[in-house]
């Protein structure tokens, strides 16, 4: 009964403090830019009124891809606040991911199939990471349990290169450059819209509400880096999410391959030094 | 006789009359029929099995004839065979092999004296229970549908003189061969039927009689040869340095060799030979070259036979080497294999190739976890056995389905299928999800693997990778298949022939029933199997632990207090996934209606030609163009001419010093 109350809870909050902190991030960019910008709530605006649009389609799978992008998002976003498997949320997560791109692939259209094509890298490029993210908790608190998580001490003090290596992550999640390859947020870099060029009116909404729940899902596994006391996990995914805009708007977007080269390059590369750090110490070497 | 002397009998030999009979019987409709009740009897003596549970069986003699004599003599033919074989089509390599096992054995027994006899005769325990039910349950299915298949095949191919009953007698005596190899206990009984088994795939893939297939088939038998050759000389070595004992599995799983160079040389070389057989890099050449055969004989081989019998040997002898080098070497040769083929897989364009590089992976994954040798790792082995049979099995047969709707293998020719074959590709779609995707078995297996190899740091890196490349191939080809033109017209679903699609549906329908019941497969199957090879896990473990019951897959975290290495596990419930899925993709698809008005054809800049009917657009100088659209296939960076000599490279180093830590 505790754990359907925090569900539905999450389902829908979530949403509202993404819609938020979209509204929040367009804000700050348009100050970064010189522009007024939109009021906050305008994420929400936009969505009311995709919804009131007509339901038009190129065909009926792709509107189910949507659909299960979302479901397997929110499905993802329970686990961490049920504070289940790390790993096995991993793997529910890259099930909304590749309904995303099935999406994108469904329709013969070039930008959407292009925009899938780079997602699939993209997937590539963000899924060990986060795959050594789980190991490494597992490394330090024998677990690979999340509510395990919130009794020992902060992740970050032994996981620091890992979490480097998250907050790279977090951009390309985020969709924001340099990593912004399967569709972006800025205009003037973007093949039409990328993956999601065919998605429009309701179910354009879908994939935003979706993006919400993405967000708080990463800053969620984000904040996990320092648990106990959570506010201060909280601040630091807060934190991030203010970097995340810095880098974006320093930053054009990048090709493809350089993406997998970075985060296989660095981001891996920091992830196995924690790793073995760890199981040095952990052997008593160190 | 006893009920055990008739499960013996019709697991062994009954699919060996069978063939016969479907050899001589020239009759279609008769020969299906005998395949089908052959099938039907193998199923129902698999579940009989199961009920029987663990026991022992000893045969010395059938109707006056001494067994074990009979079984060096059809050894000595089987060679025969192979070196008749070598020398008809000239090949250096088959006959150095041949010979190289009929001369020492020869010696050895007729010079010598010596018996390779040791007793029991066969051994039963939970892992061979599970091995004949993945043989007789799947094998049968792919048997029945290689009935219609092979008719088409030859009307396709134009052949003029049937050769259908040769090929269904070389397919459903494999399935007799496999069962033996799995139920043996004597180990030269097992080499006879792993050479019997090494000659039905070199006759199957052969079948053609294409320059190609049969240059492939006779790389497929000098590389068993090898490996077989491996299997002899730790025989002959156990035979000579232990005695009879020395070659009962049931006495090396025991640990009866004890720890020294006496045990790990012979484990290691039986390690190889398994690795042989399933195709572990770098002979990874065999099985890639088997896709010339028809399909039916891929579909075998990749999922329920021969590639099988190897990771069975793996994971059998895995208890033997437990805290050896040998073991960590195990795990890192299979984790390497796992990354190396995924990552080759990257590049192909041809479907089959594709499903050929994801078994090899697999295979990498199962004996990379029978080398991490943990209770938890052995379950994921066990678990991944068992789902991958049954997901590659479906997607073999899907492969075939769709070669012979459209005559093709290659992944980019396989654009649109959803519209073209609705039924097969959903299946297919089924499949390739079955493969990768949470709930399902294949992934929960890979889950237990990860979560199991932190014990084996070097393993547990090269999963990671492994597993998030394979996400690309599969991924690649599901969005091929599924992509559709714009028309807001249901599909019409193809007709189907009975024979293909209850095959096909049994399959699909297993690889969801059982992710779904993962958490029965997983007590009643996998967990007798565990805990018959490590006496000393912690009894939560095996009473409640790893449990993926409604509660949630409990760890035995607290109870283990991680003694055995097992340490905590997760903890999850696949049931609830099930219920997204379902209401993500089925519901969505029942109560989600599209207007047709609502239809519009995908944007091309505003120079769409036609409204949905037709997919070019207005080109230079108003030229309508078709729009061609295309996956990333990385053939100058990844594709095999780059990769294959230092993919096989490190892959020969690794089974150099697999072979060599034995003297450590």
């Amino acid at each position: 009964m505790r754990e359907t109350l925090i569900a539905v809870i999450t389902l829908v909050v979530a949403p509202l403090i993404g819609g938020l902190l979209f509204g929040i991030d367009r804000k700050i960019t348009a100050r970064m830019q010189r522009r007024v910008g939109p009021p906050i709530l305008q994420p929400f605006y936009d969505i009311l009124k995709l919804i009131g649009k007509d339901r038009i389609v190129t065909n009926k799978a792709q509107l189910i891809w949507a659909y299960g992008y979302l479901f397997f998002v929110m499905a993802s976003l329970i686990m961490l606040f049920l504070g289940q498997d790390l790993l096995m949320l991993v793997f529910v997560l890259a099930f909304g991911g590749i309904s995303f791109i099935l999406g994108g692939f469904s329709t013969k259209s070039p930008y959407s199939h292009i925009g899938a094509n780079r997602e699939i890298m993209q997937m590539v490029s963000y899924e060990p990471v986060l795959i050594l993210m789980a190991v490494g908790v597992y490394l330090v608190n024998g677990s690979f349990i999340i509510k395990d998580i919130f009794t020992k001490t902060p992740l970050l003090v032994n996981l620091w290169p890992i979490f480097i290596a998250v907050l790279v992550i977090l951009t390309i999640k985020m969709r924001k450059s340099p990593f912004d390859i399967s569709t972006s947020h800025h205009a003037h870099q973007e093949i039409v819209k990328g993956i999601t060029t065919e998605y429009s009116g309701p179910y354009l909404a879908l994939i935003e509400l979706t993006h919400w729940y993405e967000l708080i899902l990463v800053l969620g596994l984000i904040s996990l880096f320092w648990a106990t006391p959570l506010w201060i996990g909280i601040l630091i995914a807060l934190g991030s999410f203010i970097l995340e805009l810095f880098v974006d708007n320093i930053s054009a977007r990048m090709y493809y391959a350089w993406m997998v080269k970075f985060t296989w390059g660095i981001g891996l590369t920091l992830c196995v030094i924690n790793i073995v750090w760890l199981l040095l110490v952990k052997q008593g070497v160190i | 006789m006893s009920s055990i002397d008739w499960l013996m009998a019709v697991a062994i030999l009954l699919p060996l009359v069978a063939g016969m009979l479907c050899f001589v019987v020239r009759d279609y409709t008769v020969r299906g029929i005998i395949v089908v009740l052959t099938a039907v009897a193998l199923i129902v003596t698999s579940v009989k099995f199961f009920l029987m549970g663990p026991t022992e069986y000893e045969i010395t003699a059938i109707g006056g004839l001494n067994v074990g004599e009979l079984i060096s003599i059809l050894d000595f033919v089987v060679l025969f065979i192979f070196l008749y074989a070598g020398i008809s089509l000239k090949r250096i390599e088959t006959i150095i092999l041949a010979l190289a096992q009929i001369l020492p054995l020869g010696y050895f027994e007729f010079v010598k004296g010596i018996k390779f006899e040791t007793s029991p005769a066969f051994y039963i325990d939970q892992l061979s229970i599970v091995m004949v039910m993945v043989i007789s349950i799947i094998g049968s299915i792919i048997c029945i549908y290689a009935i219609r298949y092979m008719k088409d095949h030859e009307h396709h191919k134009h052949v003029e003189k049937s050769r259908q009953s040769r090929f269904l007698f070389w397919l459903v005596m494999f399935l007799g061969a496999m069962n033996g190899l799995v139920l043996a206990n004597n180990l030269f009984w097992l080499l006879f039927f792993w050479e019997v088994t090494t000659l039905c795939c070199f006759q199957l893939i052969a079948h053609d009689l294409t320059q190609e297939a049969i240059n492939n088939a006779c790389q497929a038998m000098w590389m068993n040869l090898l490996g077989a050759l491996g299997l002899m000389i730790a025989i002959v070595y156990l035979t000579y340095n232990i005695g009879p004992d020395g070659i009962s599995l049931k006495y090396i799983i025991a640990g009866g060799l004890g720890k020294g160079v006496v045990a790990l040389l012979p484990l290691a070389l039986m390690a190889f030979t398994g690795m042989t057989k399933s195709a572990q890099l770098p002979f990874q050449g065999w099985l890639l070259g088997a896709m010339v055969a028809p399909t039916p004989v891929s579909a075998l081989l990749h999922s329920s036979t021969m590639v099988k019998a190897g990771v069975y040997l793996v994971v059998r002898l895995a208890p033997a080497f437990r805290d050896t080098m040998v073991s960590d070497l195990v795990a890192i040769v299979g984790a390497f294999t796992f990354l190396g083929a995924s990552v080759l897989a990257l590049s192909q364009t041809n479907g089959k190739r594709v499903l050929a590089y994801s078994t090899i992976a697999n295979l990498g994954l199962i004996v990379a976890a029978a080398g991490i040798n943990t209770p938890l790792a052995m379950t994921a082995a066990i678990l991944l056995i068992i789902y991958h049979a049954v997901s590659k099995g479906l997607l073999f047969l899907c492969a075939g389905t769709i070669e012979h709707g459209i005559w093709s293998r290659d992944i980019e020719d396989m654009e649109g299928l959803a519209a073209k074959m609705p039924l097969t590709t959903t299946i297919a779609a089924i499949g390739i999800m079955s493969m990768l995707l949470p709930p399902f078995g294949v992934l929960m297996s890979k889950w237990a693997a990860l979560e199991a190899a932190s014990q084996v740091p070097i393993a547990g890196f090269l999963f990671v990778i492994a597993s998030a490349v394979t996400a690309v191939f599969w991924v690649k080809w599901l969005g091929r298949m599924l992509q559709v033109p714009p028309t807001g017209e249901a599909y019409h679903v193809e007709s189907m022939s009975a024979i293909y699609s209850l095959p096909l549906i049994a399959l699909a329908g297993g690889a969801v029933v059982l992710s779904i019941m993962v958490g029965t497969v997983l007590n009643k199957l996998v967990l007798p199997a565990v805990a018959a090879f490590y006496a000393n896990v912690p009894a939560a473990f095996v009473a409640k632990g790893f449990n993926f019951a409604a509660q949630g897959f409990a760890g035995p975290a607290a109870a283990a207090g991680g003694s055995e290495g097992i340490g905590t596990v997760g903890l999850f419930a696949p049931w609830p996934l099930f219920v997204v899925l379902g209401i993500a993709l089925v519901l969505t698809w029942l109560l989600v209606g599209v207007k047709k008005e609502d239809v519009r054809p995908a944007y091309m800049c505003g120079e769409n030609v036609d409204d949905c009917s037709d997919t070019s657009y207005f080109s230079v100088a108003d030229q309508k163009t078709e729009i061609k659209l295309g996956g990333y296939y990385f053939m100058n960076s990844l594709g095999e001419a780059v990769l294959n000599k230092w993919v096989n490279t490190i892959a020969v180093i690794l089974l150099v010093i697999m072979l060599g830590v034995v003297y450590l």
